[in-house]
């Protein structure tokens, strides 16, 4: 498959390559140059250049979408919001069939939901509020959503919150705190980039509608939210569980598991 | 009442402004590009001239539809990112109530025969910009609500505007002018709105498309006004 993917060089994009690179054709996007070790096609471009992402995906099969931008209100909105008006503009120009964004659980489980309620689904109405990047992303969602059922575009949308590396479940911005109060929504990066290969991969026929959306975690105790749809339909398993977050008894092998990557 | 009127520059926005002018204190303001004589220029943005822009402000009033012209991204950024800006920054300020001035065209493409109200999910167009980036303002508009931040009136109008009396009839949705200020100066006080409030405005037509059982209720001030 040929596969554009936007915004391939944050966080996110590297666990998706590796999930993904020897088993499609990969043309990476982003402002900023890959990783060092990538070796694969690369061209230099922001997610919300309509023009340029419309020309980048002339004779793709996929658009993936993997851009974020958190804080500044421009840039969110940009790339946020218009990066995905620009990969659905690009997807009916060239009539490519399937769509993938990804973004935080909170563009659809706001806070009317999460401080309340247990067992969210991903199939609830969007309820973003008006945080930044909740607002932003789930303005791109719903971009999504009237081009989807416009021109029949199978929209997948993985919906992630808080990533955690494998080996000591620490994360990106905070160190790690084990056996106190975690984030029920916790995945490990391995995990959150073969997500985007099972979304890439699953079969029209395991599809509901031209729109789905999924929450990509494991299984956890908490039942805040539910992740049964994202195994039944896209077939994922995740690796890891991050039991030493929620589990008092879990220990840490002597070999720290981390030859493991 | 101080209002702020957006889009000020266009047609729309004239004929509310007309209409508003003479019992209220009127504030237009429109994109640099675009003001002239009493009209603010203002690009909207995340700045200290937005925050100013809505202070002392009663109510906003503002032109979510047709309000701009320009490219798709343009109409697309000033719909998402200059809305919330806008919002946020009435939020900030305390401004009480956002009047968002939409159009019954999200429902275009339902077929007529089907009694269409306040409680149907819209279907905007992805071909029509203008449509589209409607919706987008909508959605920016309803998220303040439902936060809580400012309430909300969201009048549809029906299409196409017509001076009072020059219906034509084929045009089952049409919205006369001075429906359009009337409904508009009723949302300004209605006391019965909740924070996120859809109204279809229609004129009373033969075989009127939209149902307009909502503005009667919400808009009382409307009674004797909703025929041509």
């Amino acid at each position: 498959m040929k596969i554009l993917i936007l915004g391939g060089n944050g966080m996110l994009g590297p666990w998706a390559v590796k999930a993904m690179k020897d088993r499609h054709d990969i043309l990476l996007t982003d402002i900023n140059d890959p990783y060092p070790d990538y070796e694969g096609r690369f061209q230099k471009l922001s997610a919300d250049d309509v023009d340029g992402v419309v020309k980048a995906a002339e004779g793709m099969d996929m658009i993936v979408n993997l851009s974020v931008i958190r804080p500044h209100r421009q840039l969110a909105f940009d790339v946020n919001t218009m990066g995905n008006y620009a990969m659905m503009v690009a997807a009916r120009e060239h009539r490519i069939t399937r769509v993938i964004t990804t973004g935080p659980h909170f563009q659809m489980v706001g806070q009317q939901y999460e401080e309340w309620d247990f067992d969210l689904t991903p199939d609830m109405p969007p309820a973003p509020g008006t945080r930044l990047y909740a607002h932003t992303k789930a303005l791109g969602q719903e971009i999504c959503r009237v081009f989807s059922e416009r021109y029949g575009i199978q929209v997948i949308t993985l919906l992630y919150y808080n990533m955690k590396h494998s080996w000591n479940l620490g994360g990106p911005e905070a160190p790690v705190v084990y056996h106190e109060d975690m984030v029920p929504f916790s995945t490990a990066w391995q995990d959150c980039g073969t997500a985007v290969q099972a979304a890439v991969e699953v079969s029209e026929e395991r599809l509901a509608s031209k729109n789905e959306a999924f929450f990509i975690f494991p299984d956890l105790p908490h039942r805040k939210h539910d992740n049964e749809k994202t195994r039944r339909v896209l077939g994922w398993k995740p690796r890891y569980q991050v039991e030493g977050l929620w589990n008092k008894e879990y220990r840490k092998p002597g070999s720290n598991l981390t030859e493991a990557f | 009442m101080n209002l702020l009127i957006t889009s000020a520059a266009s047609a729309t926005a004239q004929l509310v402004a007309g209409a508003l002018s003479g019992a209220h204190t009127l504030r237009l303001t429109d994109l640099p590009e675009n003001a002239s004589g009493n009209i603010v220029p203002n690009e909207l943005n995340h700045d200290a001239d937005t925050d100013e822009l809505v202070a002392d402000i009663d109510v906003i009033i503002n032109i979510g539809y047709q309000g701009q012209t320009g490219s798709n991204t343009h109409l697309m950024d000033y719909h998402t990112r200059r809305m919330y800006n806008l919002l946020q920054a009435a939020s900030d300020a305390g401004v009480p109530r956002y009047v968002n001035v939409s159009t019954l065209r999200v429902f275009e493409d339902h077929e007529e025969n089907l009694v269409v109200t306040e409680k149907w999910r819209s279907d905007p167009s992805a071909e029509d910009i203008e449509i589209l980036t409607a919706h987008m303002a909508e959605y920016v508009c309803k998220e303040f609500a439902r936060d809580r931040l400012i309430k909300v009136a969201n009048l549809r109008l029906g299409w196409p505007f017509i001076g009072d009396g020059s219906g034509n009839p084929e045009d089952t949705a049409a919205v006369s002018h001075g429906m359009i200020g009337a409904s508009i100066q009723e949302a300004l006080v209605s006391e019965e709105l909740i924070q996120w409030q859809d109204i279809h405005i229609q004129s009373y037509v033969e075989h009127q498309r939209f149902i307009t059982k909502t503005a009667e209720r919400l808009l009382p001030g409307l009674a004797g006004r909703l025929s041509l």
